[in-house]
């Protein structure tokens, strides 16, 4: 050439040597598929990389670029064609070991011949639009190996068979199953997902849906459980063993699938073993499975959910309605929290304090107890009875928390303003009679009480605690001032109420002995001197006294009675025997409490002071009663209680409801002028609406009520209807 | 295999190097060298001793190969003044290493730090439509029908022709890839827009715009290409009054949405489209002269409503010569404004966040020459860059930077004539000059490392 060149310097010593070219394109192909083959053998230590690479060079850049891409298509296909007959052609469990060690090899040559190709790679590859050759070498595996006739299904099954060996219980070759599905996942998560995943969860979903329903006949709710989590931990651990990461919520939702969405109402409602039973039971550690289980599928916690409030409703219903219960409002109560506690245990240990399941719990709470009209009454009493008595030698902490579960039922209550009724009475008829427990647990009490329903809920409380005060000082003024001369005469406390802040029973007045009035008159004198402008009433059927008797044989006893009592009492200092209707002459006592009072007098044992003719249980308007010579008792203090029931009876409940609806009108009547003051004018369904949440804190109103309250305010002109469209109402300036 | 205490020796055309395995480390296992050290090539370890002697044959030049082991050894390329940049780009592509040539050769884009490293003389005389950056350093020039592409070794490929149907604007969607809108001629189907193979010129895609489900015919005109979702926007200016805003995947090439023209925004002869990745929507710009009222809007392609609009139709009753007339616009989302500029090169603002706004103009005529009156004059043409603004004048385009626009770059060549078209993209910056037809490319030195 450089002969031609020297001859002539025209460009056509350039032209001879391009003619030249085909038997030298051929030439290089052949050797480089020399190499590829030997690469392919096993043989490539002989080969000279540099010169394998300048003769790639040197193809593309003399525009043999096309040649050489085909040749290598044609060159690796036959060979990957072998491989495929000697896959083939490996003895059942060799397959895929086979299959996994000419996948390496491939790998290996691939990377070389890429290494020589590099050249063709760069420049002619993406110029020509043609897939580069590590790609190229994928797919040419993928469609002679992965999806030949004769390997495809083979592969697929021989994969199958060892997941459905391990599912089993057998040990299978899990490394080798992890190169296995790393070289489906290297050709492209396309193949990885239609030649194994898609037939895999098939194939799992069959197999679990079988197994499901061979485990539901046989086991019982917990171990069905038990088993359904261990498969899915199983399956988890296979995905990270060797399969691919995105398989693992695939085959997850397939087990679950099959496992706990479809047995989902059976197993809650398993005879013996669903989720009541657990529940009852307290059985932490299965209501955990099943709430971690239930979780994953849809509709599965609601499930859960919807049968623990159907079954917390049965059973609060049976608790509330029970007669026997509502015997003793303590008990009762004690019920209630004892229920309640159970509850929260299982939502905090099994259900991972799921927000809904504790609402679920809460609006079942506040459906039973609601289902009970008397239940604010007995959560009055339950307070009464602790603050009476049930706290003594309990620590200020536990106290706090026997409070705290009290609100907690206190919150369930529709009807508050019932509660705050009861209440009332029953810390008025504590602080009288001092029976108080403890100041601190009672004013802690008003304070939850307070901050759960502001400050208009508890004022009248706080005013009853302010009354109690301030007798205290005035009772000391009242006896450091005047009454200095102390003699053998009574003594007196008087606790002066305000009027409004305390459950006052209109009462007659009663006939006090002339002792006393002395003393009241006394004090009425030094309290009206020191606080004028105020009128003192007194209620005699509250108040209490100690009296000193003196019985037949000389015994003297100290006997601790009602003002009433006291009265009586007081009768036989002058005579021995007195009638019904002397007594009742000489007192003036109302009858039904009269009545009580000599029943609680001569009536009880132990406690008789006084004696009845004839001897009956119950007091006749013609009974004639003696001082009892014979009365003895191992104390000197004796307590004479007024028989009374601690509950209310039946009237008084029905007086009691009067007035809580009575006290509830002019509730309503303001919210519906605060109301409509705001909005000028609303219809009808609005109004119900709104009052209905403003007054929710404290009382459910009635519709009707609200009904009839609207219309008393349009009669007395606070509203109109408007004149064109009845059912709107108008507010009136 | 020469790896005595991790020494190779290679014989490069006769000529012997001594390197480090670490130094060879710097080319990467997807270079030749890398591949010539791999041990799938060399399977045995060699007895000691043998080693030494042992060396690596390359039948190429050893002068280039001397000048890429220079680059692999410190980073920094230094070509001899006596070897042609053509003959150092083929060696380096023969061992793989033009990636790290190319990253060498310059540095990140920093407008303020240019340097004019060649200018291209076009094979046309002049009138060039517009010039586009490509994406890797490379750029391609459209004029008539005609669209030449350079890649960044401003080697010239085939050029890719049109048959006589006029450009209007091209785009890169990648290296590979040119996106070129054409008008329609009458009576004929064709025009429209398709992607064309920078390395071959051969058409690849085109893309189609049905009405109806009809496919039409359409001229297609200003064109931008939405980084961050894969999208092409067009105007479009069909047959039967099919005029808009037509919008195509990249990947795919169909039609995905379409925003018909609606009264008083003309969006099927925008000179400008931009695509705000911040506010997902276009921008739509028709200017002067190719319209008497400039107008202005973004377009929010979810509601298919106009997001904001700016006209000046009204505002200047007396088209007398002397108004300011907007000639190009640009939108910089950081600032949330709008800069456009006027035949005397005066840049305006236009505020995006208030609707009513006009345009407040801040003239830099005294702090640039005026042109010559006798001189042939461009229209002014402005681009962003990493928050710097550019705007060509004259034979000259100025840089501003900074929260008030503040001038701080003039990059001026002599000849060539008036600038037509710029464009910025793979840290450079290329300036089509409307004489001559010569393109001049502007780099960023390769910070030093010290």
């Amino acid at each position: 050439m450089s002969a031609q060149k020297k001859r002539t310097f025209k460009i056509e010593a350039f032209k001879h040597r391009v003619e030249l070219d085909p038997k030298y394109a051929e030439r290089t192909w052949k050797v480089l598929e020399h190499a590829i083959h030997e690469i392919y053998n096993h043989n490539a230590s002989g080969l000279s990389f540099e010169e394998l690479y300048r003769n790639a060079y040197n193809m593309v850049l003399h525009k043999y670029g096309e040649k050489l891409y085909s040749g290598l298509v044609t060159t690796m296909s036959g060979h990957l064609k072998e491989i495929a007959k000697s896959i083939e052609d490996s003895q059942g469990g060799l397959f895929l070991e086979e299959l996994d060690r000419k996948w390496g090899d491939h790998n290996k040559a691939l990377q070389m011949i890429r290494d020589i190709l590099m050249y063709m790679d760069r420049t002619f590859v993406p110029g020509n639009h043609k897939t580069p050759v590590h790609e190229l070498g994928l797919n040419l595996w993928r469609d002679n190996i992965i999806r030949s006739g004769k390997i495809q299904t083979r592969l697929l099954d021989t994969l199958l068979d060892l997941i459905h060996r391990e599912r089993t219980g057998e040990v299978i070759n899990r490394s080798l199953m992890r190169n296995i599905t790393k070289m489906l996942m290297d050709l492209g998560s396309s193949v990885y997902q239609e030649d194994f995943e898609k037939p895999f969860l098939e194939v799992s979903a069959s197999f679990y849906s079988g197994e499901s329903q061979q485990l539901i006949e046989c086991c019982d709710c917990g171990e069905y459980l038990r088993k359904a989590e261990r498969r899915l931990t199983e399956e988890t651990e296979r995905v990270s063993h060797y399969l691919d990461v995105k398989s693992e919520v695939k085959i997850t939702s397939v087990v679950e699938g099959e496992m706990i969405a479809n047995h989902m109402q059976r197993l809650v409602h398993m005879e013996n073993s669903g989720l009541v039973n657990m529940l009852v039971d307290d059985r932490y550690e299965d209501l955990s499975r099943m709430y971690n289980l239930f979780r994953r599928v849809p509709d599965g916690l609601s499930t859960v959910r919807d049968v623990m409030t159907s079954h917390l409703r049965e059973t609060g219903k049976q608790l509330v309605s029970d007669p026997e219960r509502l015997k003793d409002p303590v008990d009762f109560v004690q019920h209630l929290l004892d229920e309640k506690d159970k509850y929260d245990k299982i939502i905090s240990k099994a259900f991972n304090n799921d927000k809904s399941f504790q609402n679920a719990l809460n609006s079942s709470f506040e459906y039973f107890i609601n289902l009970n009209n008397r239940s604010p009454e007995f959560i009055s009493l339950y307070v009464d009875d602790k603050l009476r008595k049930g706290l003594k030698g309990v620590s200020e902490e536990d106290v706090e928390v026997v409070l705290d579960k009290v609100m907690m039922l206190f919150r369930y209550l529709q009807e508050k303003d019932v509660f705050e009724k009861y209440y009332k009475q029953h810390l008025a008829k504590r602080l009288l009679s001092g029976k108080t427990a403890s100041d601190d647990a009672e004013r802690s009490m008003i304070v939850k009480l307070k901050t759960e329903c502001g400050y208009q809920f508890t004022s009248k409380l706080e005013g009853m605690f302010t009354d109690m005060k301030t007798s205290v000082d005035t009772m000391q003024g009242f006896y450091a001032n005047q009454y200095s001369e102390t003699g053998d005469g009574p003594t007196l406390a008087v606790q002066v109420l305000t009027t409004g802040s305390w459950p006052t029973q209109p009462s007659g007045p009663c006939n006090l002995p002339a002792e006393i009035l002395g003393i009241c008159d006394k004090f009425r004198t030094y309290y009206l001197g020191t606080h004028t402008g105020r009128r003192l009433t007194w209620q005699t059927n509250m108040g209490t006294a100690d009296i000193k008797a003196t019985f037949g044989k000389g015994q003297k006893h100290e006997l601790n009675v009602s003002t009433y009592q006291m009265c009586i009492l007081m009768l036989f200092n002058s005579a021995d025997q007195l009638t019904y209707r002397e007594i009742e002459q000489a007192t003036e006592i109302p009858a039904p409490d009269l009545k009580r009072c000599l029943q609680s007098l001569a009536c009880v044992k132990g406690k008789n002071v006084l004696r009845k003719e004839p001897m009956s249980k119950d007091i006749a308007e013609d009974d004639a009663f003696y001082f009892n010579d014979k009365f003895t008792s191992k104390f000197i203090k004796v307590k004479i209680g007024t028989v009374a029931a601690q509950k209310e009876s039946e009237p008084e409940k029905q007086e009691t409801r009067q007035r809580v609806e009575e006290d509830r009108k002019p509730q309503i009547e303001a919210a519906i002028v605060r109301i409509m003051k705001s909005r000028r004018v609303l219809d009808h369904n609005t109004i119900v609406t709104e009052v209905t949440s403003q007054l929710q804190s404290r009382f459910l109103p009635n519709p009707v009520v609200i009904k009839k309250r609207i219309e008393s305010l349009i009669e007395r002109e606070f509203l109109e209807r408007d004149k064109t469209d009845r059912k709107l109402y108008r507010y009136l300036a | 295999m020469a790896s005595r205490r991790g020494r190779i020796r290679f014989n490069v055309g006769g000529k012997i190097f001594e390197t480090t395995a670490t130094t060879l480390a710097n080319a990467g296992r997807h270079s030749m060298l890398g591949a010539l050290l791999d041990d799938s090539w060399n399977p045995r370890q060699p007895v000691e001793g043998e080693a030494a002697d042992a060396e690596y044959f390359i039948d190429r030049n050893p002068a280039c190969f001397a000048v890429l082991l220079d680059l692999l050894r410190t980073g920094e390329l230094h070509v001899p003044p006596n070897m042609p940049e053509k003959l150092l780009n083929r060696e380096a592509l023969f061992y793989g290493l033009l990636d790290q040539v190319r990253a060498a050769r310059w540095g990140p884009f920093d407008g303020n730090r240019l340097q004019l490293v060649d200018s291209v003389s076009g094979r046309a005389p002049g009138d060039g439509t517009a010039i586009r950056a490509g994406p890797d350093g490379g750029c391609c020039v459209a004029h008539g029908s005609m669209v030449h592409v350079y890649d960044w070794m401003l080697e010239e490929h085939r050029p890719i022709s049109l048959d006589y149907q006029q450009v209007n604007d091209v785009g890169y969607i990648d290296a590979e890839s040119i996106v070129i809108s054409a008008r329609e001629r009458l009576g004929k189907g064709d025009g429209g827009m398709g992607v064309f193979s920078s390395s071959t010129g051969e058409l690849r895609h085109r893309f189609r715009v049905s009405h109806d489900n009809q496919v039409k015919s359409f001229t297609a005109g200003a064109l931008s290409l939405g980084s961050s979702d894969y999208k092409i926007f067009a105007s479009c200016k069909g047959r039967c009054n099919e005029y808009g805003i037509g919008v195509w995947d990249q990947i795919t090439g169909q039609q995905v949405d379409f925003f018909y023209e609606p009264p008083g925004c003309s969006l099927g002869d925008a000179d400008k489209l931009q695509w705000l990745d911040g506010d997902k929507c276009l921008m739509v710009a028709t200017l002067f002269p190719r319209t008497d009222n400039c107008f202005i809007g973004l377009l929010d392609f979810r509601d298919k409503s106009v997001n904001w609009s700016w006209s000046d139709a009204g505002t200047s009753v007396s088209l007398s010569l002397d108004e300011k007339r907007v000639l190009h616009a640009i939108a910089i989302e950081d600032s949330r404004s709008i800069c456009v500029v006027n035949q005397y090169d005066d840049l305006g603002f236009i505020d995006l966040r208030s609707n009513a706004g006009g345009v407040r103009w801040s003239s830099r005529s005294k702090l640039t020459n005026r042109k010559a009156p006798n001189e042939e004059s461009c229209y002014p043409k402005l681009a962003t860059h990493n928050g710097q603004l550019f705007s060509s004048m004259n034979d000259g385009i100025s840089v501003f930077c900074g929260p008030e626009w503040v001038l701080t770059s003039t990059l001026r060549r002599s000849y060539g004539g008036s600038i037509c078209d710029f464009s910025i993209g793979g840290d450079r910056l290329f300036a089509l000059h409307s004489e001559e037809n010569v393109f001049d490319v502007w780099e960023t030195p390769p910070s030093l490392t010290i």
